[in-house]
């Protein structure tokens, strides 16, 4: 643990003041250049477009949900704006207001169905909306004014005072760069961890119980809202709203500007954005070209490079300061060494009675029973295809089961979803670990805390004392954790780089961190060398003994007869025998199941 | 509803079908759903339109060569769009974009080749876009015939899933992997489905083009249609897609006599919006079972 990284308390001022000077700095670039107003005017949309590319990239890149519509909510902040100052005489504020909820709540509207369905239902309809609202805009004309949309969108007012072209312009590049800041505190926070999950994989989303439909709404109403607010801009900006600037193109724009700078990175959309605006310039001369030139770009983008322009250069900087490691050897030696104390866990007892569960016309589990208790370790072993994974999958919530009665610590889990049962204290590990592969170690093990976390979003937005306070704990716990299973050296590398033994052990951390009572293990031993399995074996009769619940799926039979005290052997999902291992090995019914019919009769009788 | 209304509803109804079909064809192995589809229906139609205008070729000759031509392009969109897309990984939805470009690079490229202007394509031989007035019903025996055939194609497509090699094709959507272990090449597979569902939709733009126009503005709205009759009819369900098809164009066809055109679209899409929220699976479909 001391060996982390420098106090954050005295890096945490310098960058930023560094940062903000850069800033503005980088801003005041349009009053310096030749072009005057034109310039400026160009500028105040580049930034519309960021708050806009920045909300997508929330929602495409980090959520993974892609919206191919974003024009259409573009253009409810837009009309709202425009028809309530012009028509209602409203001040901007209240009427960007309105336009900002009207769009959040229709990206709400649009999110509903694809909670139970996979992504490309989201994208698909928002394709759809984006092509219907096109039409409706023209076609609605008591409200809209049809082709000739709404003209003289009067500039916002502050304090009585008229906003010129240069205050437009600071208002934008201000709302960018709080835009810019919400999704990055959101990002950096235990949202970001979720969201990834739920993009790249739901199942461990749901095991350290975050719920993925609620953490996609939250990415829906923060791009749609972001849509909104651009919108909102764009109507004062332009001083005029047709039908014309929300076609289907559009969209495809800002999801191109969202994909040239890279999906799922926090600076792509401003990259993005600042290099799509050079190149309307340089295709000038092919104007009528532009729409096949943006097809062959997002296809060529997204197959040789799916992260974009800052993921590429992310990479190039990651492959030069690369450190060079220690042989591996060295810190296992270490680490093995001096065993990390932890307190003791109040292990959650299971008990499954009568459990059934029939895929179509197989039974998967007829009738099992399981009961392991605080402190032991309970093994499941049998054949491939005998119902051990399903039996964890029902017990963890993941599939519905027929009948039977599953309690944890006493309380029935029948109705409950993944991340409810996950609440009562289980935690569990997949036979092929579910890491996110773009994150780093420890932030794969800090997702296991995201029920944990007390901090509101506001709070993790704005970054209030509470919310960094409990966000630095909860780092150090996590350092703590992977200290405890023995990886505290891998820590700031990203999980796709870790070999495949130590991801096993941070899905153990990380179940650990979500303060785990009752642990299940879906072949922790599978595809470990030697030497690992002998950590492994260490580190699961660490946990037991520090009073947690352990089950274990596993065919290394050797490790079950050292760690488990109860073994339960499946086959065909049947219980076929129970009890301390010693005695379930010696059944002949058992060797039948496993080794066949003759190798058991050709065995010599013991 | 009056009887015409039906004529017209039970037409446009087939070609959604049709639509919704191919999709079915290409996502059933393959889990990807072409957002390009809508575009190689186009194309079909064009290729067709110049095939048998331009080239002089006989009605069958036109359809061969309109069927190849799109379905050899859903084999290259498969090789080039989604095929590196899903080696990366089978959870991937890159493809979401990548099919998404292709679809403008077909439709740009189209527009500049045939320009915008629909070209009219005359039916079969033997059957006419003449309108007869049969009992009172105004029908032309191509609409009978477009129908007749939807109907057939369908049932025909649902015998080739109880084959073997249609089995296969089910085994490979419901696991890539346990297929692989029984001698299926997942590989094989969706290039066939991609040429295959490309030849449908070629097929389908044929068909088309008689009553439509071939033209450039087929592509978006026959793949919303589409879309909407396969999601209703639940994605991978081609009888529930014909059933679908049937109740969306008649919903438009009934709406058509009350409502602007530009009204109609937002009135279907509200509808399915709101039944994908009551029943997300469709009208026939079953939850997917989520495996970890």
């Amino acid at each position: 643990m001391a060996s982390t990284a420098p106090s954050p308390t005295r890096m945490r001022y310098l960058p930023v003041v560094a940062q903000l000077a850069f800033a503005a700095a980088a801003l005041s670039v349009p009053f310096f250049l030749s072009g005057g107003s034109y310039l400026l005017y160009v500028a105040t949309q580049l930034g519309v477009y960021v708050v806009a590319a920045i909300g997508l990239n929330l929602l495409a890149g980090y959520v993974g949900q892609v919206s191919l519509g974003h024009a259409a909510f573009l253009a409810i902040g837009a009309y709202a704006t425009a028809l309530l100052t012009v028509d209602h005489q409203w001040s901007f504020w209240a009427a960007a207001v309105v336009g900002i909820v009207l769009s959040a709540g229709l990206g709400v509207l649009m999110a509903l169905p694809s909670f139970r369905l996979t992504t490309w239902y989201f994208a698909f309809i928002t394709l759809a909306f984006a092509l219907v609202f096109e039409k409706m805009i023209v076609e609605w004309r008591g409200l809209t004014k049809g082709f000739a949309g709404v003209i003289g969108v009067p500039p916002p007012q502050f304090f009585g005072f008229e906003l010129g072209q240069k205050a437009l312009y600071w208002l934008v590049a201000g709302t960018a760069i709080v835009c810019f800041l919400i999704v990055r505190n959101m990002v950096k926070s235990r949202f970001g961890r979720g969201f990834v999950a739920v993009r790249d994989t739901p199942a461990a989303a749901l095991a350290a119980g975050a719920s993925p439909q609620r953490l996609k709404m939250l990415g829906f109403i923060v791009a749609a809202a972001f849509a909104g607010i651009a919108g909102a801009f764009f109507a004062v900006q332009k001083t005029v709203v047709t039908p014309d600037d929300f076609t289907a193109d559009f969209s495809i724009f800002f999801l191109l500007t969202v994909v040239l700078g890279g999906l799922g990175t926090l600076w792509g959309p401003v990259f993005g954005a600042l290099v799509f605006f050079l190149i309307p310039e340089l295709l000038h001369g092919l104007e009528s070209w532009r729409m096949l030139v943006y097809g062959c770009i997002l296809l060529v983008l997204m197959l040789f490079a799916p992260q974009g322009l800052v993921g590429a250069l992310n990479a190039g900087v990651r492959r030069l300061t690369a450190r060079p490691r220690g042989a591996p050897g060295a810190a296992a030696a270490t680490s093995a060494a001096a065993p990390v104390a932890h307190p003791p866990i109040a292990g959650a007892a299971l008990a499954v009675e009568g459990l059934k569960k029939r895929f179509g016309g197989v039974a998967a589990l007829d009738d099992v029973a399981v009961r392991a208790g605080p402190g032991t370790c309970c093994a499941i072993v049998g054949p491939n295809g005998s119902g051990k994974t399903t039996l964890l999958n029902v017990v963890g919530g993941f599939y519905e089961r027929d009948e039977g009665t599953v309690q944890i610590d006493g309380r029935e889990t029948r109705g409950m979803s993944a991340q409810a049962v996950a609440g009562l204290g289980l935690g569990r590990t997949f036979q092929t670990p579910r890491l996110l592969n773009d994150l780093s170690i420890v932030d794969n093990v800090l997702l296991g805390a995201f029920t944990r976390e007390r901090a509101w979003l506001p709070e993790i937005v704005l970054r209030l004392p509470r919310a960094r306070r409990e966000a630095a704990a909860l780092r150090a716990e996590a350092l703590g954790y992977l200290d405890f299973v023995g990886i505290a050296d891998r820590a700031e590398d990203l999980a796709s780089e870790v070999p495949h033994g130590q991801q096993r052990l941070v899905e153990i951390a990380r179940a650990l961190m979500g303060g785990a009572r009752l642990l299940m293990l879906d072949e922790p031993a599978a595809g470990l060398s030697m030497v690992e399995l002998d950590k492994l074996e260490q580190l699961i009769s660490r946990i037991r003994d520090l009073g947690a619940t352990v089950v274990i799926v596993e065919h290394h039979l050797d490790l079950v007869a050292s760690i488990a005290s109860h073994v339960i052997v499946l086959d065909r999902g049947r219980v076929l025998a129970a009890g301390a291992p010693s005695e379930v090995f010696a059944d002949p019914a058992v060797q039948r199941a496993y080794m066949g019919e003759r190798a058991v009769q050709g065995a010599p009788a013991s | 509803m009056d009887i015409d209304t039906l004529v017209r509803g039970l037409v446009n109804g087939s070609l959604y079908a049709l639509v919704a079909v191919s999709f079915n064809i290409l996502y059933r192995p393959t889990n990807v759903f072409n957002f390009a589809q809508g575009e190689l229906v186009m194309l079909g139609a064009m290729v067709f339109a110049s095939a048998s205008t331009l080239m002089g070729l006989p009605w069958i000759g036109a359809l061969a060569v309109a069927l190849v031509a799109v379905g050899i392009l859903g084999l290259i969109e498969e090789r080039i769009a989604v095929a590196p897309v899903l080696a990366k990984s089978q959870h991937n939805t890159g493809w979401v974009i990548t099919t998404l470009a292709v679809s403008l690079i077909i439709s740009n490229l189209v527009g500049r080749v045939w320009g915008p202007d629909p070209i009219m394509v005359e039916p079969p031989p033997l059957l006419s876009t003449q309108t007869l007035d049969w009992t009172g019903i105004q029908i032309n025996s191509y609409q009978i015939a477009l129908i007749i055939v939807t109907f057939v194609m369908v049932l025909a497509i649902e015998r080739v899933y109880r084959t073997r090699h249609g089995k296969a094709v089910l085994a490979t959507a419901e696991d890539r992997e346990a297929a692989l272990l029984r001698g299926i090449d997942p590989a094989k597979l969706s290039r066939w489905s991609f040429f295959l569902g490309g030849a449908f939709a070629g097929l389908t733009g044929v068909l088309a083009a008689p009553i439509l126009y071939a033209s450039t503005a087929l592509g978006p709205s026959l793949l919303l249609k589409g879309f909407a009759a396969a999601a209703v009819g639940s994605i991978g369900n081609n009888r529930g897609a014909l059933i679908a098809g049937y109740l969306i164009g008649l919903t438009e066809a009934i709406g058509a006599s009350v409502l602007s055109p530009g009204y109609q679209e937002a009135v279907i899409f509200v509808l399915v919006l709101t039944l994908l929220l009551l029943k997300p699976h469709g009208l026939f479909g079953r939850p997917f079972t989520r495996t970890v």
